[in-house]
């Protein structure tokens, strides 16, 4: 049986300009021009030699402190880029909920993003409205489905993208710190989608800072420490070293 | 089986863009219907600007100058619209990438859609107008005829130069946002620069060669002779527009793909 998802030795380099942000335009040439390739470019090594896999069916929670790479291994797997090595392999559609709202447009509509959402998954334009009226019902967000996103709240964002999200039914789904906001009546509704989403064998990869959270749902955990894999495996076990390594570092 | 690694492959746009047709087709049409959202006349602004163009320039260049150029209108028209569309495209492509910073680095929204999606919707604005010319020229009594075969391939020729400079102009906004405002300058130089309201042979003889280099210059010259002429362009200028719209083509994708990656950190 093949997994849901195959990660093998993956590494991912981001490469910024040492320059500052707001550069006049003789700065950045003066820069450009005298200042060596290698000093301008930086490196960051945000993930190193990074493997694991998920089976069918499995829940994945992946944890680790601020800044050890989490949003890029999930920006990795949904393919937002490819590593610089290793390969990747996923069985099945996915879909991504990344960073909340970040693929809304502010000025269009709910019903437009949500179309163009559908459109970027790769559903033609006849099934993309054959979806719009679940996303709304799921939603809740009734008239606000016309209104533009940047008049909605936080939790309205939340529940337009987790609907988008559950009406596609991908094989896969990948949330990445999405269930923090939103209102405890929808959280509950997401809760139960997730649920049934399993029941269906089907697979999520989740990020959170709630332990409680990945040890009531998951059942494997990934720790990543610094962009490297700290420990894999089984959520009890992976979630107990993650906790004695905190409260080391809290209290010790 | 998706296999996500590290390999480049090459025609990845040609296939990203195929990939994504439907999200293009949305974009162009909800581009189209929002600019004329909430105006009387709708479409027809499109036709207005390009026509009091026109009538203007007739009164300043036929009647007060008596520039002696036979039909004005109709020679004024053939070359406007195909550089209303090329200067549209490329002042709402460049601040395209910006525009659309919620998309890029942090979603699976193609990037590239961005930049497609301002040089579509001016084409079919463009092509909007040309039965309007139609119906102009009839009424005027213009030579349109078998030339108009030649339509299409000017059309593609144009596509591939302004898709090729939007690019440029659109990463190059990332990272200095004068570059939108430049580019209005740009166009405005290159409006009277290129023989849109003049005819190339009033350049004085020993500077034309220099003044039609340009190559937006054979581009609407290539129109005319089609539009207003009914004559064949001649396979030099179908040559040197293949030309042009290869190397901008070429600049475009070697900048875009130098400097994608380092979009997030600029948006």
């Amino acid at each position: 049986m093949t997994n849901a998802i195959d990660v093998s030795h993956v590494s991912k380099t981001f490469r910024y300009v040492a320059l500052e942000r707001t550069v006049s335009l003789k700065d950045a040439l003066v820069k450009r021009l005298f200042v060596p390739r290698d000093q301008r470019r930086r490196t960051v090594q945000a993930l190193k030699d990074v493997s694991f896999s998920v089976g069918h069916g499995q829940m994945l929670g992946i944890v680790g402190r601020n800044g050890s790479g989490k949003s890029t291994l999930m920006r990795l797997l949904a393919g937002v880029f490819p590593p610089n090595a290793g390969t990747i392999a996923i069985d099945g559609t996915l879909t991504p909920l990344l960073s909340l709202g970040a693929g809304f447009h502010p000025d269009l509509t709910g019903y437009e993003n949500a179309r163009v959402e559908l459109l970027v998954l790769g559903f033609s334009p006849k099934e993309a409205e054959a979806k719009l009226d679940a996303i709304r019902d799921f939603s809740e967000i009734g008239g606000f489905m016309d209104a533009p996103v940047r008049t909605y709240s936080a939790g309205m964002v939340l529940r337009l993208a987790f609907a988008v999200a559950f009406c596609v039914d991908p094989d896969i789904l990948l949330l990445d710190e999405v269930l923090a906001v939103g209102d405890e009546l929808f959280a509950q509704k997401c809760l139960t989608a997730i649920e049934g989403f399993k029941e269906r064998g089907k697979t999520i990869v989740l990020v959170s800072h709630s332990i409680g959270f990945v040890e009531r749902w998951c059942d494997v955990a990934l720790w990543l420490e610094r962009g490297e894999v700290h420990m894999f495996g089984e959520v009890q076990s992976v979630l107990r070293a993650y906790a004695e390594n905190h409260a080391r570092a809290e209290f010790g | 089986m998706t296999q996500i690694s590290s390999t480049n492959e090459s025609f990845a746009l040609a296939r990203r863009l195929y990939r994504y047709r439907w999200l293009i087709y949305s974009l162009v049409l909800r581009d189209l219907k929002l600019r004329y959202r909430g105006s009387v006349l709708g479409f027809a602004w499109t036709l207005i600007n390009p026509l009091i163009f026109m009538g203007v320039y007739t009164l300043v260049f036929s009647v007060f100058l008596r520039a002696g150029i036979k039909d004005f209108p109709l020679f004024l028209l053939s070359g406007l619209l195909p550089w209303t569309w090329l200067s549209n495209a490329l002042q709402q492509g460049s601040g395209a990438i910006v525009a659309g910073r919620m998309y890029v680095g942090k979603t699976l929204f193609p990037t590239e859609a961005l930049i497609v999606v301002p040089v579509v919707s001016n084409l079919v604005n463009f092509l909007l107008s040309l039965p309007v010319f139609v119906v102009i020229a009839v009424l005027l009594h213009g030579h349109l005829g078998v030339a108009l075969l030649a339509l299409p391939l000017l059309i593609a020729l144009q596509c591939a130069m302004t898709f090729g400079l939007v690019t440029v102009f659109a990463t190059l906004n990332v990272f200095y946002r004068d570059v939108q405002q430049l580019v209005a300058h740009l166009l405005m130089l290159g409006f009277f620069l290129t023989p849109i309201f003049y005819a190339p042979d009033s350049i004085p003889a020993s500077i034309r060669p220099w003044a039609l280099a340009n190559p937006f210059a054979t581009m609407v010259i290539a129109y005319r002779s089609v539009l207003f002429e009914n004559s064949f362009p001649g396979i030099d200028a179908i040559a040197y527009l293949t030309l042009a719209g290869l190397v901008l083509l070429g600049c475009g994708h070697l900048i875009y793909s130098r400097c994608k990656d380092s979009f997030g950190e600029y948006l």
